[in-house]
């Protein structure tokens, strides 16, 4: 049965974003009449946030009819988009399966919740229509990201949410010092280097499977491992698409556009590079389970790169300044985390990481936001300090999100956290390696997370009361977070482990799709951790969490000597960590002066020298002719005449010899 | 006989020819100019065409020449040696004129060694000419005023664009041309300016030439 | 008539080799105009030479006279008086600007 009314899930964001543009249109048509005038903006807000809460109610209702045993898979009419003689090559259906309809409620309801404050944080903006117009549009390519049927449709949305993504981060793009625009501008370069290999992975799965559909691309996969034959094609199309992820996800080597995309409002931070956009990468890849189960050696890949990725971010993030860069480092490192369970074949923590992250990671962004506004714009920690008796709904709310984030035993980023780290240590071998270094990454996330909240909340004011006025945020902007802060707290429930005897609430939510992934990578015995094991590594995680948790909260607590007792100190190892190991500091000497050199080669040597001066050859020959050919034009009525004549002459005598 | 007629006349239009070429006088070079008009009629006649020939003799002999003759009377242009009292020479200087003899006796060797080239005994040969010459006139006025007819119409058009024409360009600005074009007027050595002002226009473009000579 | 078509031709182009003399020669503006009627007269016979041997040929078929000769000869003829028509008011026009009609004072189409 074919359920049309499923491209309405993205279809509302898309026409809120329409109507919100003619909103801006109108405001500008009334601004250039009277260059203070409100025009119609003020009603964008209500309107794009009450279309995403419609998508969101219309996913909740996709979700109840796919809950039951006999029924896991809602459809669309396919659209048939590139008709080769008559066939479907790239038909694009919406669908709604068990990991979409997860993932479209995230979207959709985290994303509501953001537009809403979003309606307080941007009040009095001089572009808010046109903001409420980017975010829809986001939601929109987004939910075509995830609902797709066809991998063809998920670069669609893929490429639209590359685009709405530069569009925020350099929302304020007239600022002074120039970093939105410079920041968007290298979010999507950056983007860009990932989507070509996504492309070139989608071209080669299509070359191996002749289709761009999900369902026969995990099918082909499937009858693939059953017939045993080669897959070396096939392990290099999963790499170019992981290729892709690391891209949109943030990974080594090309995470470095993240922590910059955070000079974009902080609604954008919050819902596109926290959680929602960036987790599409792995979202991609728990889609094509299967394809990735083929090629345990890039699945290896996969998770030493997300091992890396989250120790190298999260040891940044240990000694950021700007509020919001230890968030993006933060996030940087828990989606190494996310990528180190898919690279173990732990597609469901994987999810269960996303969902989570995206709970309290929107959560401490939306606080940090709620912060910033309150403190009129000022990100520096070191100038913050004591907000907890200005802001105290905010920072209640922001301590469960930290909570959440450092995996403090019971709330949700501990389960999800526990469940990876799990499945890493059950795999053995060089995983333990790994294992090791996920379990260092999580000492690092409770260490920073607590210094974070240290600085911003306790501790002496660094700043001058009386001129600044912190003051709390209003109730729209508040409200959001007292619900996201519920759900980072109660998120885990989500995925309880089996040793609690409850049941695993995702992992049987996820059953068919991953199934077949989980069959392919490990055959009839999964690795399997026994529940002695099981309880010491959740007992251990909970100490590693608490311990660095208290050293980070106690060494900050009291102001910035800690800080800069290690900047004196640290030395050579506190300007690597400032620089996030020097990554952008290589992209910058290594490949942006490579490429400027040669655009200067270009330019001078090619350019001024070959191509200009041939045509100023041209020229100067054209003129020398006409200098030395002007004697001929002696203005004498006799003298054209003489030329006149000895041409027909001449005329005369060829016509003739040719035999005319 | 008639082609003893046709020698004649042949010598008589290139001997006329000639001396329309070398004569000192724009007068006798007129006179000469009418003596080949009128060869070349009596050769037309004699090849059938008489209709062509009268027309020859009524517009060449008649109208053209009549123009001419009242131009040089008009400018007073007789023998410039008689009028201006010194003798201006009649041809360009001696390099430009050696030049242009040969390219046309170039011209003419062309024409002479195309027609050597073709095989004549091939072609049809002069025969006993039919009653009413070879332009019967009733034939001819029907073709040109059904298939000619675009030709005809394009022909008037042209003679009474060039009656306007020559009226304009023959008239004598009678008013000065200031009270007519007031604003044009202000600018030096316009084309329409008054004949007053145009020595000094000459003498301009003679320095403006010096100059891109020297540069 | 019996004189062979290439005589007539061989006329005409000595007609206008002297017409082509005059015209690169001369000075005198109203010499030149002239060397340009004859060089059209030139043209002219070779057309009565052309039309006369097609329809010698026409009229062995049984058909009438060819008729193109004659009707573009008058045309040309049409054409020849305007020209010197237009020619002559030039030589007034200039005649009245520098009171002379030699070749060598026009040439302003040098700048």
């Amino acid at each position: 049965m074919e359920s049309n009314w499923l491209w309405l899930i993205p279809g509302l964001p898309f026409m809120g974003s329409v109507i919100c543009g003619a909103l801006h249109f109108l405001t500008l048509r009334a601004r250039e009449r009277n260059p203070e005038a409100k025009g119609p903006a003020a009603l964008a807000g209500p309107i794009a946030a009450g279309l995403v809460g419609l998508a969101f109610v219309l996913t909740t209702v996709a979700f109840s009819a796919i809950r039951g045993e006999d029924r896991t898979l809602l459809q669309s009419a396919p659209w048939n988009w590139i008709p080769v003689d008559g066939h479907t090559v790239a038909g694009v259906a919406m669908v709604v399966d068990r990991l979409s309809a997860a993932m479209g409620l995230v979207v959709t309801g985290v994303g509501f919740l953001i537009h809403v404050y979003a309606t307080g944080y941007m009040h009095g903006d001089r572009g808010y229509a046109k903001f409420f117009a980017y975010l829809n549009l986001f939601v929109a390519m987004m939910l075509v990201l995830i609902l797709s049927s066809s991998i063809v449709g998920t670069f669609v949305g893929w490429e639209g949410v590359g685009l709405c993504s530069y569009l925020l981060i350099g929302f304020w793009y007239d600022k002074q010092d120039g970093w939105p625009a410079e920041a968007g501008q290298k979010a999507f370069i950056m983007n860009r280097i990932g989507d070509a290999s996504f492309l070139l992975g989608m071209f080669l799965l299509f070359k191996n499977f002749g289709a761009f559909d999900y369902a026969s691309i995990n099918a082909a996969a499937e009858a693939t491992h059953a017939a045993g034959a080669s897959t070396g094609q096939l392990a290099l199309a999963a790499a170019l698409l992981f290729g892709g992820a690391c891209g949109k996800s943030a990974q080594l080597p090309l995470f470095t556009w993240l922590p910059d995309a955070m000079a974009g409002p902080t609604p954008v931070s919050a819902l596109i590079h926290a959680a929602t956009m960036v987790t599409s990468g792995i979202y991609l890849i728990i889609r094509l389970n299967p394809l990735y189960a083929l090629a345990p050696q890039v699945m290896y890949g996969v998770a030493v790169v997300g091992a890396l990725t989250a120790f190298i971010a999260g040891s940044s993030a240990l000694v950021q300044r700007d509020l919001k860069g230890v968030l993006a480092y933060s996030t940087v490192s828990q989606l190494g985390y996310m990528f180190l369970a898919l690279g173990s074949g732990a597609w469901v923590a994987a999810l269960f990481h996303v969902i989570t992250h995206a709970f309290f990671k929107a959560l401490l962004f939306l606080g940090a936001g709620s912060v910033i506004h309150g403190m009129h714009e000022e990100q520096d920690m070191h100038k913050m300090g004591g907000l907890r008796r200005y802001m105290p709904r905010t920072f209640i709310t922001f301590l469960a999100g930290a909570g959440a984030l450092s995996g403090l035993p019971l709330l949700s980023g501990f389960f999800s956290k526990d469940e990876i780290l799990g499945h890493t240590f059950a795999l053995g071998g060089t995983w333990y390696l790994l294992w090791l270094v996920g379990v260092g990454t999580a000492a690092l996330t409770a260490y920073y997370t607590w210094r974070m909240v240290a600085l911003t909340f306790f501790g002496p004011e660094r700043f001058d009361a009386k001129a600044l006025h912190p003051h709390e945020s209003p109730a729209v902007m508040t409200l959001p977070l007292v619900v996201l802060a519920l759900l980072a707290v109660a998120g885990g429930l989500l995925g309880l482990p089996h040793i609690f005897h409850v049941p695993h609430l995702l992992h049987h939510w996820l059953e068919p799709v991953t199934h077949a992934g989980d069959a392919i990578r490990f055959g009839e015995h999964a690795p399997h951790l026994a529940a002695g094991t099981e309880w010491m590594l959740l007992g251990f995680g909970a100490l590693i969490a608490l311990y660095f948790a208290d050293r980070g909260f106690h060494a900050h607590k009291s102001g910035l000597a800690a800080d800069e007792a290690f900047q004196a100190r640290g030395g050579a190892l506190a300007r690597t960590l400032n620089n996030a190991w020097g990554i952008d500091r290589f992209y910058t000497r290594g490949v942006v002066a490579t490429v400027k050199l040669a655009a200067v080669f270009i330019a001078v040597v090619i350019d001024q020298l070959g191509i200009d001066g041939a045509v100023n050859a041209l020229g100067r020959g054209a003129r020398r002719t006409g200098e030395s050919l002007r004697r001929f034009a002696d203005g004498s009525i006799a003298g054209y005449g003489l030329w006149m004549g000895a041409g027909a002459a001449v005329l005369v005598l060829v016509l003739t010899w040719m035999g005319v | 006989m008639a082609n003893l007629l046709f020698y004649l006349m042949a010598t008589l239009a290139t001997v006329c020819a000639i001396g329309v070429v070398v004569a000192r006088s724009p007068v006798v070079s007129v006179v000469s100019l009418l003596g080949s008009f009128a060869s070349l009629a009596i050769i037309y006649l004699l090849a059938g065409y008489q209709f062509l020939a009268a027309v020859q003799i009524l517009v060449y002999g008649g109208a053209v020449m009549v123009l001419f003759l009242f131009t040089i009377m008009l400018l007073n242009l007789g023998d410039p040696a008689v009028i201006h009292g010194e003798s201006e020479p009649l041809f360009h200087h001696s390099r430009r004129t050696l030049l242009g003899l040969g390219v046309a006796a170039a011209v003419g060797a062309a024409g002479l060694i195309a027609i050597l080239r073709v095989a004549w005994s091939a072609m049809p040969q002069p025969a006993e000419l039919p009653e009413g010459g070879l332009d019967p006139l009733d034939q001819l006025a029907a073709s040109m005023f059904t298939h000619y007819s675009l030709a005809f119409e394009a022909a008037s058009v042209l003679l009474l664009a060039t009656a306007v024409g020559v009226l304009v360009l023959a008239k004598r600005n009678r008013r000065p041309t200031a009270e007519v074009f007031p604003r044009e007027s202000q600018q030096p050595a316009t084309p329409s300016s008054p004949p007053t002002s145009t020595p000094s226009a000459g003498a301009q473009g003679q320095e403006v030439a010096e100059e891109g000579v020297l540069s | 008539m019996s004189v062979p078509t290439e005589y007539l031709l061989g006329l005409a182009a000595i007609l206008f080799g002297i017409g082509i003399a005059g015209f690169l020669t001369r000075r005198n503006l109203i010499v030149v105009l002239m060397s340009i009627e004859l060089m059209l007269n030139a043209a002219n016979l070779s057309l009565v030479a052309g039309a006369r041997m097609h329809s010698t040929q026409r009229l062995l078929d049984g058909a009438g006279p060819d008729l193109q000769g004659p009707v573009l000869a008058i045309f040309v003829i049409a054409v020849a008086a305007v020209e010197a028509a237009v020619g002559l008011a030039l030589i007034i026009a200039l005649y009245r600007r520098k009171q002379t009609v030699s070749l060598e004072s026009v040439s302003e189409l040098r700048d």
